[in-house]
This record gives C-alpha cells, structure tokens and sequence, in this order.
C-alpha cells in the first residue's frame, strides 16, 4: 500500500512539473529526475524476472545483478529505497518511456536500436552468447552460422539482441520462434519444439542447471557485420535525463576501481573476465 | 502523438501473416468446436449415466477454468509427459475444446425446442432411433440454433490473441513483435484493432443472411 502511495506520488510530482506523458525530461536541462528521487528517496526499477540479471527471489525479495547495483548506486546518490516494476524483457523500453518506472535494470545490452530510444550508463559487465541445446549437442550447433547450415529450428527470447544476430548470419526472421524469456526457451528446446535457444552465455548457464534433458553450449561471440561482438549490460535511462545517468557513471567508476562490482556481481555467477571498461558510447556505435 | 503511414506500410507484410494465421485458428477451432459440442451434447443425452456423468464432469470442468490456464496447460505441461504438438494446433486444439462446452447447451436448448410431437410421430412411423435423430431431430434443432452458434464465432475470434501466450504469432503477436523491434505501438495495434472490427462486422452480417435462409 505504502509503494502504492509512492508511485502515487511520482505521478503527482511528474504532474506538477507540467510534463506530459511523452516529454521525457522536464523543463531543466539534463532532467530533474535526480532531484525528483532524492525527495522521494525511492527510484522504480524495471525488472523482466530473468534469473540472474534482475528477478524476485523464493522469499519475495528483489534481487539480482542488477537490482543489487541499483541499491549500492542509489545509496551513494542519496536514494535509500528501490521498489521493483516487474515486466517483460520486450516491454521494458516502452515501460520506460511511458513513465512506469525510473531505469531499467534488467542487465540491458547497450545496442545502436536501443540508443536510439533510450541513454545507458557505462556497461556493468560485459557477456559472451550461449546456446541451450538438448544434451549431448546432437546437430552440433555453436555459432549462429551453424544454426544457418544445419537448418536448426532457433529460438530466442521476445526483444532479444539475439534476434538480430541471427538475421546477420542468414536466419529467416519469420522462422525464428520467439518465446516469452529463457524458462519457455529452455521449455522449448527439453520439448523438442526447437533444436536450440539463444541467450547470454550467464542466462543458458544458469537457466540448464536445473534440467536433466538440456545443456548450454560454450560462450561464443556473435558476428556483426563479419567482427565477432562482445556485448555490454547496462542501466537505461529515458532520453534527456543525462544528469541522473552521468551521476550513475560516477558512481559505477568508482565501484569498478575499488573491486566493490565484482562482489556484488560475484554471487549471480559472473566471472573476473565479464567486468568489463568497454563504454555505451562504444556499444551505441556512433 | 505521431502517427507515421511509414510504420503502416511497414507493418503490412506482418499483419497478413498474423491475419493468416488468425482465420486458421478461428476455422479449426470453429469446426471442432461444432462437431465436439453436438458430441458432447448426444452423450448427455444417453440413457446410461455411467456415459452422462463423466461427459458431465469433464465438459463442467473444462467450461468453468479460465482458456488461458487450459493453453499453458496444453503447452508446457503435455510435453512432460510425451506428447508435443505444434504451437497452432495447440491453440486450435485448446479454443475448439474450451468452445464446444458452450456450444453443446447450444445444441442441447435445440434438441429440446424440438417439439415432442415430432418424438411421437417418429415412434409411430417405427423409426428406428439413428434414423430419427438424422432425420427428424437434428436438423430442426440444429436449424435454430445457427445464430446462437455464430455468436460464439465471433467470440472465439477475440479470443484468438490469448494464443499470443503460447508463442502463436496471429495477429496481436505479430503486431507486438513489430512494436518491440520498431518502437512504433500506435500504428500496428490500431491496424489490428480495425482488423478485428471489420472480420467481427463480415462474420455477423453473414450470419445474419445465414439466418434468414435457415430460419423460417
């Protein structure tokens, strides 16, 4: 009830700073946004449920590589609180904009599409491809071109990067089946519906470990246009709100230099090679 | 808002796509719908309740959980035990099945507004009882229940975007996977939106004339 209220409150403050629906920063160069939930003390993260990005854990709690950053982040900027917006992965954008919650912290990867629509931080981590496959591999799949070859039926999830990855090595966009997120792939893959799932390397590693029918494949980098790819997570931010972003990065440095991110990110299963320095400016392309 | 001919254009190709598999998903579970629900029905209508019962229990059962619970139950729970079937058939299937426990008290409100006078009359010509159901009562029953079965046409066509749930890309599916690829939601759900109006508004014109021809 009390979160009730809060949200309540947002949208009475969005009110009176006179924006509309669409207008994603205020009237004050950079966006307010900062301003705005320090009064609050408590920032709304949108979330897509992915284990172990960004999801609620067995006792009802908000956790996550990502949620967990948020709350170290946001303490150091002066805001306690961070109350979950769970949505899909595909809708987290459109959720973004449309006001329902203040960043996204889904582990998001920073591409050129999305930098169009909305500002990232500094990636967090930096993450590799895997594919889901049933046991023993047995088309022999492990690159997307192999997909392509061996005529594998794909898989991935709703707003995926992986989508795209695959058009660029030859899969017919219409024939790709998309699932709502990597549980119904891994679903789909033990139900021989398809012959594989993409998603990060993290998600099939973690996602497969309760199976007894399915494996992941080993990490592989994605080709775009002919270059192999490595990929970055990031928060997102609506466009304009530059100040609270360029704050967020600060903060992230910081973390990074003092050895503080890897053990927040540690107990989600990342590795020292997935801390990364690449930048959003890198990822958008241009 | 904006809205941007470009993105409707850009759409098209999607939407017949969804709009194919749409009228496929309203066609099958159309037709076992009608042929499960007179199933139904004729079983409730055996003398033995060891037939009645079960048909009860099951059709009951089936008619008061939501269609959504029955699709992720076809979906994801069948595989475990063996069988997998394709996304489409799947939702045919669940639609079809969900349907025909409303249009078996369709054609069960037939079957009794046949006058029991017909009843009589196909005892004393010695009918025997396959010949009287074939001849005498069906048609008549099924004659007037037409309108009321279509009614339940146009509500399994907006029902189909459930079916989004379980990977089925009809029309609402495409139209979202191309909002999530474009950013652009105006355009594509409009077009939908119109679409279902306008196949609503042809179905029940046709069966307005399909009244009229049957109905007398």
């Amino acid at each position: 009830m009390l979160s009730g209220a809060a949200a309540l409150g947002a949208v009475g403050a969005l009110g009176a700073a006179g924006c509309t629906r669409v207008a994603s920063a205020s009237g004050v160069r950079g966006g307010d946004l900062l301003a705005r939930l320090r009064a609050q003390g408590v920032v709304r993260l949108g979330i897509a449920g992915e284990i172990p990005f960004g999801y609620i854990d067995k006792d009802g709690r908000l956790t996550g590589e990502a949620p967990e950053l948020a709350k170290a982040v946001f303490k150091r900027l002066g805001v306690d609180r961070v109350q979950p917006v769970p949505s899909e992965f595909g809708s987290l954008i459109p959720g973004l904009k449309s006001q329902q919650f203040d960043v996204v912290a889904a582990g998001m990867y920073v591409n050129p599409e999305r930098c169009q629509q909305v500002i990232f931080a500094d990636p967090d981590y930096q993450m590799l491809d895997a594919f889901i496959v049933r046991k023993g591999n047995p088309k022999g799949l492990h690159s997307y071109r192999d997909v392509v070859e061996k005529k594998a039926r794909f898989a991935t999830g709703t707003g995926y990067a992986e989508i795209q990855y695959a058009v660029e090595a030859g899969y017919k966009q219409s024939d790709i089946l998309i699932v709502p997120d990597q549980v119904a792939g891994l679903n789909a893959v033990e139900a021989g519906r398809v012959d594989v799932f993409a998603g990060t390397a993290l998600t099939a590693r973690e996602v497969v470990k309760k199976s007894g029918k399915a494996e992941a494949t080993a990490p592989f980098a994605p080709l775009v246009k002919g270059k192999p790819h490595v990929d970055g997570g990031a928060f997102a931010f609506r466009l304009g709100e530059t100040k609270l972003r360029d704050a967020f990065n600060v903060e992230l440095r910081k973390l990074k230099r003092s050895g503080e991110l890897f053990r927040i990110l540690r107990p989600f299963g990342f590795t020292k090679a997935e801390i990364t320095d690449l930048t959003a400016k890198e990822l958008c392309g241009g | 808002m904006k809205w941007d001919w470009n993105a409707v254009s850009d759409f098209m190709p999607e939407f017949w796509h969804g709009l194919l598999v749409t009228l496929q998903i309203l066609a099958l579970g159309s037709l076992l719908s009608f042929t499960l629900g007179l199933v139904w029905a004729l079983l409730m209508r055996t003398p033995s309740r060891w037939v009645r019962w079960p048909v009860g229990v099951v059709t009951e059962f089936v008619r008061n959980t939501p269609l959504l619970v029955q699709l992720f139950f076809l979906f994801y729970v069948l595989p475990e035990w063996g069988l997998t079937f394709s996304a489409l058939a799947t939702g045919a299937f669940a639609i079809g099945l969900h349907y025909s426990t409303y249009t078996m008290q369709v054609y069960r409100a037939g079957i009794e507004a046949v006058p029991v006078g017909q009843w009589e009359a196909a005892t004393a010509l010695n009918l025997p009882r396959r010949r009287t159901w074939t001849a005498v009562i069906l048609p008549q029953a099924i004659r007037r229940v037409i309108p009321a079965l279509g009614n339940y046409v146009i509500a399994m066509l907006k029902d189909t975007p459930m079916l989004m749930v379980i990977t089925v890309l009809e029309m609402l599916g495409r139209a979202r996977l191309f909002s999530q690829q474009h950013f652009q939601f105006t355009e594509p759900l409009t077009v939908i939106g119109v679409a279902f109006i306008l196949i609503s508004y042809l179905a029940s014109l046709l069966l307005r004339a399909l009244e009229r021809r049957l109905v007398r």
